[in-house]
């Protein structure tokens, strides 16, 4: 990114929507298609004032039927369309998995390269808004047996807008998981069109003494954690995963070979997700220069309770990661 | 139906029966992999829609539409073969062999590909629809389904949303009475699956799917209507299929000798050429030429090379490599 590039403070809902506008402006082929998101502006605002600017066939409002909003997308892009789909909320992508999993994943592959599925499907994902258990989940591990499909995972604004322009030039179908507590948060967003590759993680914080591998909100909360710890003498990096599938495992590798000691924190429950890809993986490839085993931060092996008493139980924090991270600590230093 | 029409429709109806034959027969030599679904019994239904399809438009094959495949590209593409050396799982194959018949697609010769999820692409074909109506084509965009298809949500879904967005999509429903083992009746709130589709307010038709001249005109009154901008269009053409369950013969002996003996398509057609003054040794000749046709296929991809190994992990995604494990 051009540092000369002038910045504006900016909501992630409003970084997402300037991205959609610029896409729109960008690609004839481009539309969006869900449910309410046309006059309305979706259920979240995301795609406000566009309807106005592109018109019903460009910004399609739709009945509620995810399996033929994602059929729609997937035939689409076949016949060389760009469309971006918004599913309301990622609890509702049960209803669309086939069109997924078994369409826009395996078309390119199973058909000779003859089609490209690409398409992007935007969805609000993630818990801390007292939505219950079908408005709340975090729907990765869904996805990340899927090979063929990409899985997009933004913690701040500046980084939404230009992984979603990337998603959008991408050929590959994307699936765009936008956290809800992360919406209205603030960053500095430069202006313009721009995009953040695809496949390549960001370190979020330098560090030398531990490195926590973080997704969507569990970033800003590594963040504060190591911001907390910085003055206890203990240095943390934090690697910004941002595309969950295909993953930058060099970045991950190479940071916890330098630091010898390793955090993986995600809001998913922890069997069989990205928890378990992760610390597999940095098990297997940083060994030996591991001071300790991974630990891990996850989600509580539940759905998500409605009552607040309840979520905050359920759901990882910046206490469970300091928490994680001092254990980490009281590995011996391997003097790597 | 005039002479030339209706005899170039018959020896595309042998076409697809030696084919389906000829496959069956090699499967049963343990020469074809995976599992096999034919459409014998069916090919009037295939050989009506396969002459009215353009290049240019669009259709979803079911798990029974070898013969529409072939047709088309045979039609389009100069080269039947090559749906033949995709079942047999080779490179020369339309989709070098990662497909097979479940899964063959050539979109230049307007086949969008099967799709084993049975009914999947109902949702697919919305979108092929939807640009061709954004882009001012006028394509028309088909989903060939069983009548099993119709307990699928997207079935609904798309009827729904074809409707409402006027979209030139062309349903055909080859109603063969059974999903793998029930009946249609017993699995749907109607026999007829037109009762069902009525409800979406645009046009449907029930047709007898064995009789060719009747299936033709439907399939072209429908791609008029498409191709004339006025929305989607739907058909179910009654028919029955030959192949029974992998562990033999479930129906009626009444059913599938009125069916075999009765009401086949190839016999009815045959039938109505003979009334024009074709003799016996006419039709035969059709026969044996589709019969000589399909075993120069077969030997084509019984001769061509397997994929070459590279191609397990190729076209994943089409931004990112993937390595072999």
């Amino acid at each position: 990114m051009n540092t000369e590039t002038k910045t504006r403070k900016s909501t992630m809902v409003k970084a997402i929507n300037q991205a959609l506008d610029l896409g729109m402006e960008a690609f004839p082929e481009m539309f969006l298609i869900g449910e309410d998101i046309g006059e309305m502006g979706g259920d979240f605002g995301v795609t406000r004032k566009l309807w106005a600017k592109y018109g019903n066939e460009r910004v399609r409002d739709t009945p509620l039927s995810e399996a033929a909003i994602i059929g729609t997308c997937v035939g689409a892009a076949m016949v060389g369309m760009r469309p971006v789909a918004e599913i309301m909320f990622a609890d509702f992508l049960g209803e669309c998995y086939d069109q997924i999993v078994n369409n826009a994943a395996k078309m390119h592959y199973m058909f000779d390269g003859q089609f490209k599925a690409s398409l992007v499907i935007r969805t609000a994902c993630g818990g801390g808004f007292g939505g219950g258990p079908h408005h709340s989940q975090s729907v990765e591990g869904w996805f990340l047996n899927v090979p063929g499909l990409v899985i997009v995972a933004p913690s701040n604004p500046a980084d939404a807008k230009g992984l979603l322009l990337a998603s959008i030039e991408s050929d590959d179908p994307v699936l765009f998981l936008e956290h809800k507590a992360l919406y209205r948060s603030k960053g500095e967003v430069p202006e313009g069109y721009y995009t953040t590759p695809l496949g390549t993680a960001a370190v979020a914080r330098a560090g030398t003494d531990v490195t926590v591998v973080a997704t969507m909100r569990m970033v800003p909360f590594a963040l504060e954690a190591a911001e907390m710890l910085a003055g206890k003498g203990v240095s943390v990096e934090v690697v910004d995963l941002r595309t969950i599938r295909p993953y930058d495992a060099d970045t991950v590798i190479e940071s916890v070979r330098r630091t010898g000691r390793a955090v993986v924190a995600n809001e998913a429950p922890g069997i069989g997700g990205l928890g378990s890809e992760l610390s597999a993986r940095i098990s297997q490839d940083c060994f030996h220069q591991l001071a300790g085993p991974v630990v891990r931060v996850d989600g509580a092996d539940t759905p998500i309770p409605f009552s607040d008493e309840l979520e905050h139980l359920v759901l990882p924090g910046t206490d469970h990661i300091v928490s994680a991270i001092r254990r980490a600590m009281t590995q011996p230093d391997r003097g790597a | 139906m005039d002479e030339s029409t209706l005899s170039s429709l018959y020896s595309d109806m042998w076409l697809i029966r030696a084919f389906e034959q000829g496959l069956e027969s090699e499967f049963e030599k343990g020469n074809v992999p995976g599992m096999l679904h034919t459409g014998l019994g069916q090919e009037a239904t295939q050989a009506a829609l396969a002459a009215n399809l353009e290049a240019t438009d669009a259709y979803f094959p079911d798990h029974r539409c070898h013969g529409i495949n072939a047709l088309a590209q045979q039609r389009h593409r100069g080269d039947g073969r090559r749906i033949m050396a995709e079942l047999f799982g080779r490179s020369t194959g339309v989709c070098s062999g990662k497909g097979g018949s479940l899964h063959s697609a050539d979109p230049r010769a307007g086949n969008y590909g099967d799709n084993a999820i049975e009914g999947s692409y109902m949702a697919t074909v919305l979108g092929v629809a939807l640009a061709a109506k954004m882009r001012g084509e006028p394509k028309v965009a088909c989903a060939i389904i069983g009548d099993g298809t119709v307990g699928r949500g997207e079935f609904h879904e798309s009827l729904n949303m074809s409707a409402i967005w006027e979209l030139p999509t062309l349903y055909a429903c080859v109603n063969n009475g059974y999903a793998i083992f029930t009946p249609v009746g017993k699995g749907h709130a109607s026999a007829n699956i037109i009762d069902l589709a009525r409800g979406y307010g645009f046009p449907c038709e029930q047709v007898d799917g064995n009789d060719i001249e009747a299936a033709h005109a439907a399939v072209l009154r429908a791609c008029d209507h498409i191709r004339g901008g006025k929305g989607p269009y739907f058909l179910e053409f009654m028919t029955w299929r030959w192949q029974g369950l992998f562990t033999g013969e479930f129906r009626p002996p009444d059913e599938v000798r009125y069916w075999r003996e009765e009401h086949d398509a190839i016999l009815m057609a045959g039938a109505r050429l003979k009334e024009m003054g074709w003799t016996d040794d006419d039709l035969e000749k059709v026969e044996g030429e589709a019969r000589d046709i399909i075993e120069s296929w077969i030997e084509f991809a019984k001769e061509s090379p397997p994929p070459d190994p590279a191609k397990a992990t190729a076209d994943v995604y089409a931004g990112f490599e993937v390595s072999p494990s």
